[in-house]
């Protein structure tokens, strides 16, 4: 804990939350939590999901409004109506899902909201090339966001945020999306920033991005705060053991030796040359049973597209294909439920808009699954079979919620990653696709996500865990495969690979 | 889908590389082997009681392990294949289509002038593999470009005078394995093992990732396979495109055709180069590559236990041959110009 602060200290203060409380239906997601940012430092806020993170900085940008507590901004009580109240007082916010118009271009949102009386396009367009440039983002000022994928759309974000010249600047899970090679210019634009004396407030689930990148760093758990410091009284092992109450760092992401790898079993599957326009061009794999095989790739690899081709989600070429084998029979699936009728199901790693019915409860959602597989014979649907598998399920995987018939939307990020794993085990798969299982999933929740991919590799399936983050796939993979340019140029043993093995075949 | 079959009449049939996983896994084996002999254009490895033959132009040479090889014979043509019988008979074919069986030098017959391999079966009876019917051994690839089927198996039994045919039409027949009632063959151009016996032909290993070359028997069953170069989608799309092929077989020098290689990035001239290969001077070991070195122990079924790789950033290729003796395997680099010498009893704890 801090010592108390001095006067000069208390000076350099810009926002301080005192006693700040905020209760949904009189649930508290925030209780009584002290916080404050200083000019000019990063400052990491981490936590499990759930934690209360994301209402914390809400409260701080005018999103929501705390239900106890006071908020000083400059030494001065602050009550911000809406984040545009907050935006007047120089604090911005970029949030985890972009608040962009997607039928407007990059530049109109760049602008939007501070265009002036007579608005000239060409001048919007030309400041904000120059702008972007000093960013360092590789945007085209005059595209439409809704043709930008998930990256750029966050680095415009971040420009708008920075462009608005905020003296705070809340980035909630900003690299969540980003390459290492972004992810580099990020860093160094939260650096430049922050030498300009504009105070950041970081959310990361990484918890080595916050170590390298902040001066102080503050956990919550459970909505309380738990630790705050300077970061050099933190390390990984302390972080965690502050977010879940216990460590387990080791567990997570330890290294393994060629012992611990799991043999393969039978050729289950066989990817041929599968070229799908130019983004998979002539891919080529295996998948056995019994085995975990992580593949990891930087966005725009093909490594989604290749497995939602297995999966009969997208459609291989029409001429010149190429062949994938199921157990040594050709195979060329035409609609997902084809694959998923042969045992084949792709977790998807966009769980908000393909992954769940979020208003729907959880048991709906896991019987969904099973109607979705064709399990279910009956034309009839029984509440009863849907509740005992829900109740069976949400046990299996240590689903958290009031109760079964709470809405998806209602749960954490970790507890609705865990029902669509759910809603694909249901159907009784024999090759799981996990694309992205962990992201913006709590380290609580990602231990179990890991347990739980590791049993079905133990149980006999064949397993695919496609990931963006090394330790994770090298911690869970038997084989780790590389994809570039839409091809899997190269495989691992994990006992062998390295990060900077993996990344160089990533890359060149 | 079920019309799949009518449609590939119109759109073409996808040709497919299988991926090299799984008991072909990529590693390198070969190339990290410490010991090894050079010979130039090393070629067929043969085993007999005297101890280990190796053939390599003309000069068939005494390969002995920390030593340099000792040349036994020379003939007036290179030697194409060659085998000794468990009783120390030794059988050489050369460029020409001459044979040299136990000292006596014949015409096998007017069909056999591009001989690939030979083997004895433990009664004595000698196999022999005839590549093509239309091209000598040295003209491999113009085989393989004009999609060449002309190739045979042949067997003299022991104490009998001729050779009869046993198969034909075959795609470069180009490795035996004698086994009980008949005899197991590489086929190159349509990447397979095959077995034959009497009348009947089953195909025991299909889609191999390269091109096999010669078979020879592991103790305690199985085998050991060379495959002499990888296949590749440049190579698999050019031998698609007729009239592009006669074009290139017809103003091309051979050593710059697109083609399979048993070496390669030796000239500036030659075709894959650049930004796919090399990156700020690194040779990418998953780059294509013309050349490869690979060796498969197969076992008993001719199903793939494990590999042995020398990949596109290693000099061991075009592997023709790979025999098991005294506890140790033996690979003929003919890429590489040299004799490997690999001691089995690491490999099979690292295979474990």
């Amino acid at each position: 804990m801090e010592a108390p602060m001095s006067d000069a200290l208390a000076a350099d203060v810009i926002v301080r939350l005192e006693a700040v409380t905020k209760a949904y239906r009189g649930v508290p997601a925030v209780s009584k939590v002290d916080f404050e940012l200083r000019r000019g430092e990063i400052h990491a806020l981490l936590g499990e999901n759930g934690a209360g993170k994301s209402t914390l900085t809400k409260m701080i940008a005018g999103v929501v409004e705390p239900t106890s507590g006071r908020i000083f901004h400059k030494g001065k009580e602050a009550h911000f109506a809406s984040p545009n109240d907050a935006l007047g007082a120089g604090i911005a916010m970029v949030f985890q899902e972009t608040s962009l118009v997607p039928s407007m271009t990059v530049a109109q949102n760049l602008y939007l909201g501070s265009e002036k009386f007579l608005n000239r396009l060409r001048g919007i367009y030309i400041s904000a090339q120059q702008f972007l440039q000093s960013l360092n983002f590789p945007v085209d000022p005059a595209a439409m966001v809704e043709t930008l994928g998930a990256a750029k759309r966050q680095m415009v974000e971040i420009a708008r945020a920075v462009h608005h010249n905020a003296e705070v600047i809340i980035f909630d899970e900003p690299t969540a999306t980003l390459t290492p090679e972004e992810k580099r210019h990020f860093f160094a634009l939260v650096r430049r920033l922050k030498a300009a004396g504009t105070s950041i407030v970081f959310i990361s689930h990484a918890l080595e991005e916050a170590l390298m990148l902040s001066d102080r760093i503050t956990v919550l758990r459970d909505g309380e705060l738990v630790a705050s410091g300077p970061v050099a009284n933190f390390d990984r092992d302390s972080i965690i053991a502050a977010m879940v109450g216990r460590t387990l760092s080791g567990e997570l992401y330890q290294h393994r030796d060629e012992t611990a790898l799991r043999k393969p079993g039978r050729k289950m599957l066989s990817v041929q040359d599968v070229s799908m326009s130019k983004i998979v061009r002539n891919n080529s794999f295996s998948i056995f049973d019994g085995q975990i095989m992580g593949v990891f790739g930087l966005i725009g690899s093909g490594r989604t597209e290749t497995f939602k081709i297995v999966s009969g989600i997208y459609k291989r070429d029409f001429l010149r294909g190429g062949a994938i084998e199921l157990d040594g029979e050709p195979v060329r699936y035409y609609v997902p439920r084809e694959a998923v009728k042969d045992g084949i199901v792709y977790i998807s790693e966009d769980r908000k808009s393909e992954g769940f019915f979020e208003t729907m409860s959880i048991s709906k959602n896991l019987f969904g699954g099973l109607l979705a597989g064709g399990k279910e014979k009956s034309a009839i649907i029984s509440m009863k079979e849907m509740q005992a598998l829900s109740a069976d399920w949400t046990s299996r995987l240590n689903i958290r919620a009031i109760n079964d018939n709470a809405r998806v939307v209602e749960l954490s990020g970790g507890n609705q990653q865990k029902v669509v794993i759910g809603k694909g085990l249901v159907q009784q798969p024999r090759l799981v696709i996990f694309d992205e299982p962990t992201r913006g999933v709590d380290v609580g929740a990602i231990a179990e996500i890991h347990q739980t991919i590791r049993k079905l590799a133990d149980d006999g399936l064949a397993v695919v865990v496609i990931s963006s983050y090394l330790p994770e796939i090298m911690n869970l993979s038997d084989r780790i495969l590389v994809c570039r340019q839409g091809r899997i140029v190269e495989e691992f043993s994990p006992a062998e690979a390295t990060e900077e093995k993996i990344m160089y075949a990533a890359v060149h | 889908m079920i019309l799949d079959p009518v449609l590939d009449l119109f759109r073409g049939k996808a040709v497919t590389i299988p991926p090299l996983d799984g008991a072909f896994r990529p590693n390198t084996r070969l190339d990290d082997t410490p010991s090894a002999t050079p010979l130039a254009e090393a070629d067929n490895l043969a085993a007999s009681p005297d101890g280990l033959m190796a053939s390599s132009g003309n000069t068939l040479y005494r390969i002995e392990a920390g030593k340099a090889p000792a040349p036994l014979r020379s003939f007036d043509a290179p030697i194409t294949a060659a085998a000794a019988s468990p009783l120390g008979e030794l059988a050489v074919a050369l460029e020409t289509g001459r044979l040299h069986i136990g000292g006596h030098e014949e015409q096998a017959g007017p069909d056999l002038r591009c001989v690939t391999a030979l083997a004895y079966a433990p009664d004595g009876t000698l196999w022999l593999a005839n590549g093509s019917a239309e091209r000598a051994p040295s003209q491999w690839s113009e085989d393989l470009l004009r999609h060449g089927a002309s190739g045979s198996v042949w067997k003299r039994p022991a104490g009998a005078g001729g050779f009869e045919r046993v198969a034909q039409g075959l795609a470069f027949p180009y490795g035996l394995l004698p086994v009980d009632g008949g005899i197991v063959l590489s086929e190159s151009w349509r990447h397979r093992l095959v077995r034959v016996a009497g009348a009947e032909r089953a195909v025991l290993l299909d889609k191999l990732p390269g091109y096999p070359a010669r078979l020879a028997p592991a103790p305690g069953g199985g085998a050991w396979l060379s495959l002499f170069a990888p296949r590749n989608r440049l190579i698999e799309f050019v031998l698609q495109e007729q009239h592009y092929r006669a074009d290139m077989l017809e103003q091309v020098p051979a050593p710059y055709w697109i083609a399979p290689a048993l070496s390669s990035g030796r000239s500036f001239m030659e075709p894959l180069q650049c930004g796919g290969i090399k990156t700020m001077g690194v040779h990418k070991p998953w780059s294509p590559s013309r050349s490869y070195g690979l060796v498969v122990r197969l076992d008993a079924k001719m199903q793939p236990l494990f590999s042995l790789h020398s990949r596109a950033n290693g000099n061991r290729h075009g592997v023709c041959s790979a025999v098991e003796q005294g506890g140790r395997l033996w690979v003929a680099s003919k890429g590489g110009d040299c004799v490997l010498d690999i001691d089995l009893t690491e490999l099979a704890r690292e295979a474990r």
